[in-house]
């Protein structure tokens, strides 16, 4: 099974300002991100925003080549959308919209490559401590966060295996050759994940 | 050694095809307390359902499994803390993106502080000798490695049984012998299922389950001579398929 097809940055050790900035910080960076698609009306701005996220990146010692891989799964996408939108709303809509798109996975995906994954859950686990008072388990929470990181590759790789699979019988223009198996490979895996997490005991409600 | 007790356990369950429940397992009645224990069979023969039921995975229709004397229906979460299970598929047991993360969220319940749990993840995967693949994807891995990965973030909550369905059926030559070799070392009891009739030959004790039944329980060459007779004689029952 492929799973290399990773939306978000996997963490990379490193020292630089951005590994060491808060949590908190990096994670209002990501919401701000998420507000300004929003708010902002101006490609400009955008792409002024997504350039100075691309030098933040760069300057983590990320590196081009996983700034590529989180952004390349989205391209076919955001072509689609980006000729979409010319063509219903024009070149400057157009390319906000996808511009903004591409500020929020490249915000998301400098918190996922500067933040080492048990800290982004144990931020995770804080944000949801409020939560506790109505019955809600901040661990199940984090718990959550971490399974569907590590779910879309998973289901990226199926695809790709699904597409191959399919090629190599001559139904590659079958769309039902290609979203049954990915969905009854998914559902599989979501059986298997949530019994291997059960024979963990992770999951479950705290002593 | 812990003892792991079946006592008339039946596993049946509910299919759309009869109006009668399939029987999975039927009448088993054991004690298991030797060190090394293997589980061989045909496919479909009940070796995992027996499996799942030592870490409460699986509920027994009638009887009590009890590990060290906890019910695995009653106290299911003490039970699960002291049986580590291995699946057969590392993929589907590795839940986060690189082996340091998994063996760290094995440890989120019991360690709270981050660094203490980083220092304990990086003991369990030095003892494997998997430190310098701690932070590779999970992906990257072979399939070796990733077994022991597993293998890895199980050992790390120190259970004192380990539980392993068809951990080599998905290896080739050399990581089974890795695997083989890095299981002798252990020292929790160890019950394992297998289709590999040498690792079986490495236990202190075999059980050959068939058709939901033990049907041999005892010393590893006869357990393994009684189970490829029986693959022979259904293979052959009248001389028609032989060569």
């Amino acid at each position: 099974m492929r799973g290399h097809g990773f939306l978000l940055a996997n963490y990379v050790p490193g020292n630089s300002l951005l590994h060491r900035a808060p949590l908190a910080l990096k994670f209002l960076v990501v919401l701000a991100c998420g507000l300004l698609s929003f708010i902002v009306v101006d490609w400009r701005i955008s792409a002024a925003v997504l350039a100075a996220l691309g030098g933040l990146f760069l300057g983590s010692g990320a590196g081009l080549k996983r700034l590529w891989g989180a952004v390349r799964p989205l391209a076919p996408v955001l072509l689609v959308i980006g000729l979409f939108q010319w063509w219903q709303l024009g070149g400057p809509t157009a390319a906000r919209i996808v511009l903004n798109i591409l500020v929020c996975v490249v915000a998301a995906s400098l918190l996922t490559a500067t933040t080492p994954i048990q800290q982004l859950l144990d931020g995770v686990v804080q944000l949801a401590r409020p939560f506790q008072r109505f019955g809600a388990d901040p661990e199940r929470f984090a718990l959550t966060i971490g399974i569907m990181l590590r779910s879309i590759p998973f289901i990226a790789g199926t695809f790709a295996d699904v597409r191959d699979s399919a090629k190599a019988r001559g139904l590659e223009r079958n769309p039902r050759a290609l979203v049954l198996p990915v969905f009854i490979t998914s559902v599989a895996y979501a059986r298997q994940t949530g019994e291997a997490l059960a024979a963990r005991g992770l999951g479950e409600a705290e002593d | 050694m812990p003892a792991v007790a079946f006592d008339q356990v039946r596993v049946a369950v509910e299919t759309e095809d009869s109006p009668q429940p399939k029987v999975l397992l039927d009448a088993v009645s054991l004690r298991l307390d030797e060190a090394r224990v293997g589980v061989i069979g045909a496919n479909g023969s009940g070796k995992s359902t027996l499996l799942r039921l030592v870490n409460g995975l699986i509920q027994p229709t009638s009887g009590t499994v009890t590990v060290d004397g906890d019910d695995t229906v009653r106290a299911v979460r003490k039970v699960r803390r002291n049986v580590g299970f291995v699946f057969t598929d590392p993929l589907s047991q590795l839940v986060m993106p690189t082996g340091r993360e998994d063996v760290e969220l094995s440890l989120r319940r019991s360690v709270r502080n981050g660094t203490e749990r980083r220092s304990k993840a990086e003991s369990a995967l030095a003892r494997l000798g998997l430190l310098h693949l701690a932070d590779q994807s999970i992906y990257e891995l072979s399939g070796g490695e990733r077994q022991l990965m597993a293998l890895a973030a199980v050992l790390a909550v120190e259970p004192k049984v380990l539980v392993l369905d068809e951990p080599s059926t998905l290896l080739d030559l050399r990581n089974r012998e890795l695997l083989r070799r890095t299981l002798a070392d252990l020292d929790q009891q160890i019950i394992m299922s297998t289709h590999d009739l040498d690792l079986a030959l490495d236990m202190d004790r075999v059980l050959v389950v068939q058709e939901g039944q033990v049907a041999f329980d005892g010393a590893p060459t006869e357990a393994v001579a009684a189970y490829r007779h029986w693959c022979m004689q259904a293979l052959d029952p009248a001389g028609r398929d032989a060569p």
